[in-house]
């Protein structure tokens, strides 16, 4: 449910951005997202594909979801120690206490994505 | 061709947030964002704080729903100023749709803004609004595992409302572990057990209000 409205926030950014460099169609998005960060790839990936449906955004029918994901660390407050969290509650495996900060794996972000000024050059390239 | 972006996916909703925050904190208001699942009494909650405060503070309301404007008239039956947001489908309220309608506030003349988010546990936890307090409220009947299920709600909230109390005799809800799980997950935020229809407890979340309001106050006086 959510996917959908964060999905909708990725459009909207793009959007923002390719209108600013009079690009017209958007053939690739790549996103960063934590393994922290509350969002489901696959939720991402069906959201993805019903805006790619729509004729109100530069996405094209074949455009295509990049997602790389950002493992999670934290680091341990009383120990120092570094180790990868299963939840946000970070509990250290040495001390066996809740006492992680977490450092990645909360990211959500926009990379990049690709784009052509006309559709020649998409088809061309 | 190729364009790197590298921006926060909430970029947009965080620079409406840090609108707001200025607003709030040029004007010395309050702000406090309740947030909880459906039905567990945040409607109920306002509703006998401004029975109390009214006399003492000017309180406003923003109602974050699906449908509806129900909300926004039982406070509005109370005399106080409520403007409903309907978010048709959307599962929580974001920052620009309290920009949108902070104009139909007037923020000289108000000393707290109470938003009480849509129904949800787990997608408004996510937005920031420009609050200053984000304030969660489990109810009894909801269960003991509420805390260690939904944990990003319940480590944004520095405190939250334990609602329902006058049902404890009668369900199974454990408040001592509820304490224990929430301060595993969050050790600053507290946990408040009260009854909105009782009245029990709510003299403490009266009080933490109070003290808000003063803070805000001193902070203006210091400027
Ligand atoms: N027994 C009992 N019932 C309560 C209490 N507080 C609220 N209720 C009841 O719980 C139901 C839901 O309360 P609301 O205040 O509408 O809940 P809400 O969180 O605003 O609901 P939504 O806005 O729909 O998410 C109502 O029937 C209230 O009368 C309480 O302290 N004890
Ligand atoms: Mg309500
Ligand atoms: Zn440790």
């Amino acid at each position: 449910m959510h996917e959908m409205a964060l999905m909708g926030e990725i459009v909207q950014l793009i959007e923002q951005d390719a209108q600013m460099k009079k690009i017209k169609y958007v053939k690739k998005v790549e996103l960063l997202v934590g393994t922290l960060s509350n969002v489901l790839p696959d939720a991402l990936q069906f959201a993805f594909d019903v805006y790619k449906m729509q004729a109100n955004n530069s996405l094209t029918m074949d455009a295509e979801l990049i997602i790389h994901i950002e493992k999670a660390k934290a680091v341990c407050a009383i120990c120092g120690s570094q180790y990868e969290p299963v939840t946000k509650i970070a509990q250290c495996p040495t001390c066996l206490l809740p006492s992680g900060n977490i450092v990645e794996g909360e990211t959500f972000r926009i990379l990049a994505y690709e784009g052509s000024l006309t559709h020649e050059n998409y088809i061309g390239s | 061709m190729k364009i790197t972006l590298e921006v926060d996916v909430l970029t947009n909703n965080n620079r409406a947030a840090a609108f707001n925050r200025q607003l709030f904190e040029e004007t010395n208001t309050l702000v406090i964002n309740i947030m909880s699942s459906p039905g567990a009494g945040k409607t109920t909650i306002l509703e006998k704080t401004i029975e109390t405060l009214a006399n003492e503070f000017r309180i406003g309301v923003i109602e974050g729903d699906l449908a509806t404007e129900k909300d926004a008239d039982r406070i509005r039956a109370l005399g106080a100023q409520a403007v409903q947001i309907n978010t048709h489908g959307g599962c929580h309220l974001d920052a620009r749709m309290i920009a949108a309608v902070l104009p139909q506030f007037d923020f000289q003349h108000l000393d707290i803004l109470f938003i009480e988010n849509v129904g949800n546990l787990v997608c408004p936890s996510g937005y920031d609004l420009g609050q200053q307090h984000k304030v969660a409220v489990l109810s009894v009947p909801e269960g003991n595992d509420k805390i260690p299920k939904y944990p990003t709600m319940f480590m944004r909230t520095e405190l939250v409302l334990l609602n329902k109390i006058d049902l404890l005799p009668y369900l199974d809800f454990d408040v001592e572990q509820a304490k224990e799980d929430l301060s595993c997950i969050h050790p600053q935020s507290k946990l408040l057990p009260l009854s909105a229809k009782t009245g029990e407890g709510m003299d403490e979340w009266l009080h933490w209000i109070r003290e808000g309001v003063a803070r805000c106050k001193k902070q203006s006086i210091s400027q």
